[in-house]
């Protein structure tokens, strides 16, 4: 979680040597992992059962809450209110991590964007894992000095009277942002609103885009 | 400042601000090893063994050079086993003699 | 009968409101740290209270999971205030968590 100019090309370390040998950090992960099991630190099947809890999160959990709280007025008050109690009690998203979570609004005057200069941290009980150019530093050293040009990066141009509002996470706080709801989405089910919520609206590098839209730009 | 007090005063992973490249939007598919890697960092988080913040720190601790050419979960095992020795729960020699049992279940490249 | 005063224990009660302006220390620490160095003696405003007190996570990289409770707030700063040449619109925004520790009134 620390920061890195590097990008970690696999292919540069030969992971994966001719015979099929795992790498040198595949196997010290092995090593430990088999030493604390060993010393009964950890149960055998903990790590099996947290990748699948790793696995079950997805950025479609995220999309669902987003969809539900542009449709249900009052579960939008609810989850700006205590994202995480709202999450956990309506979606069943229970928060292994221990975190918080506090839900940013996107609205005509005001554009969240979320990211973490200090390490990786990341609403990851609601969205799964990050991806690497959250985690690289590129983002995160000019996220919180230059919002404007690195979301110009991700094809976001906003104007100046809308106000960028950044937010580093340092302690046990997490964010996801609530995108605004496109126009020409009225006459959409929720599930057809979940669907067009992508990891990056909910990250604020993007708005939210239909296909409509898409296919015409 | 003298030319090293900011090495130590500023640790490696606090970048906020500081000049830096375009956002390329790259990602990859996870490893198998880097998802139990990061398995067992909630794992030991969970069981209180290496929480949170202690990983961090033990991040941090690796220097500019490790956490410069170290991919992100290279960095948290090898942060991993410094913080299981220092803590006394595990020994180098202990990681050493498991990591050639380990390389032996492989033939040699 | 007069009600006798609660005393809440140390550290309980949160020192600063939504609302107050602060300042953020100009400390230096070396070690492990989660202010970053881009925030030291900014000021800005608070805007939350975090609950409920948590242990200070600087202390706690060392092991320490006890005896430090406080506040977090989430605190608001203009970007004009923390890059002297911000390039951006005026109204831009950061917003930080950071422990009582680290804040005293501006």
């Amino acid at each position: 979680m620390s920061g890195a100019d590097h990008h970690h090309d696999h292919h540069d370390h030969a992971e994966i040597g001719a015979s099929g040998r795992p790498g040198y950090y595949d196997m010290l992960e092995t090593a430990v992992r088999e030493l604390l099991v060993e010393k009964k630190l950890i149960g055998p099947d903990e790590i099996r059962r947290q990748i699948e809890v790793l696995d079950s999160r997805t950025p479609a959990l995220g999309a669902k809450v987003v969809a539900r709280a542009w449709v249900d007025r009052d579960f939008r008050a609810r989850l700006l209110a205590d994202g995480r109690a709202a999450c956990e009690r309506e979606f069943g998203i229970t928060f292994y991590d221990d975190t918080e979570l506090i839900v940013l609004e996107n609205t005509e005057k005001v554009h969240n964007l979320i990211v973490c200069t200090l390490c990786s941290c990341y609403p990851r009980p609601v969205l799964g894992l990050p991806p690497d150019w959250y985690k690289l530093k590129p983002y995160r050293a000019r996220a919180v000095s230059e919002p404007r040009a690195v979301l110009a990066e991700f094809g976001t141009i906003l104007p100046d009277d809308v106000e960028v509002r950044v937010s580093d996470s340092t302690a046990v706080v997490r964010y996801l942002v609530l995108p605004m709801r496109p126009k020409g989405t009225e006459h959409y089910t929720e599930e057809q609103l979940a669907a067009v919520v992508t990891r990056d609206t909910m990250i604020g590098v993007v708005p939210v885009g239909i296909p409509s839209e898409r296919a015409a730009s | 400042m003298t030319e090293t007090e900011g090495l130590v005063k500023r640790i490696p992973n606090d970048i906020g601000g500081l000049p830096a490249e375009r956002v390329e939007q790259v990602d990859h598919e996870m490893e198998p090893w880097e998802k139990r890697c990061h398995a067992l960092a909630d794992v030991l988080d969970f069981h209180k063994i290496i929480n949170t913040e202690e990983k961090r720190c033990g991040v941090e601790a690796l220097g500019a050079e490790m956490v410069g050419k170290l991919s992100y979960y290279e960095r948290w095992i090898v942060a991993f086993a410094n913080i299981l020795f220092r803590k006394g729960i595990l020994t180098p020699t202990e990681v050493a003699l498991k990591m050639k049992e380990v390389e032996a279940r492989w033939p040699k490249d | 009968m007069s009600k006798a005063a609660i005393v809440p224990a140390a550290g309980e009660e949160p020192i600063f409101r939504p609302g107050d302006r602060i300042r953020v220390a100009d400390r230096a620490p070396i070690g492990h740290y989660r202010v970053p160095t881009y925030l030291r003696g900014k000021t800005g405003l608070v805007e939350a209270v975090i609950e409920p007190t948590l242990v200070d996570n600087e202390e706690e990289g060392y092991g320490r999971n006890a005896g430090s409770r406080r506040h977090y707030y989430r605190v608001a700063f203009a970007m004009t205030e923390l890059w002297p040449n911000y390039r951006g619109s005026a109204r831009d925004g950061l917003r930080i968590e950071v422990f009582e520790s680290w804040l005293a009134r501006a």
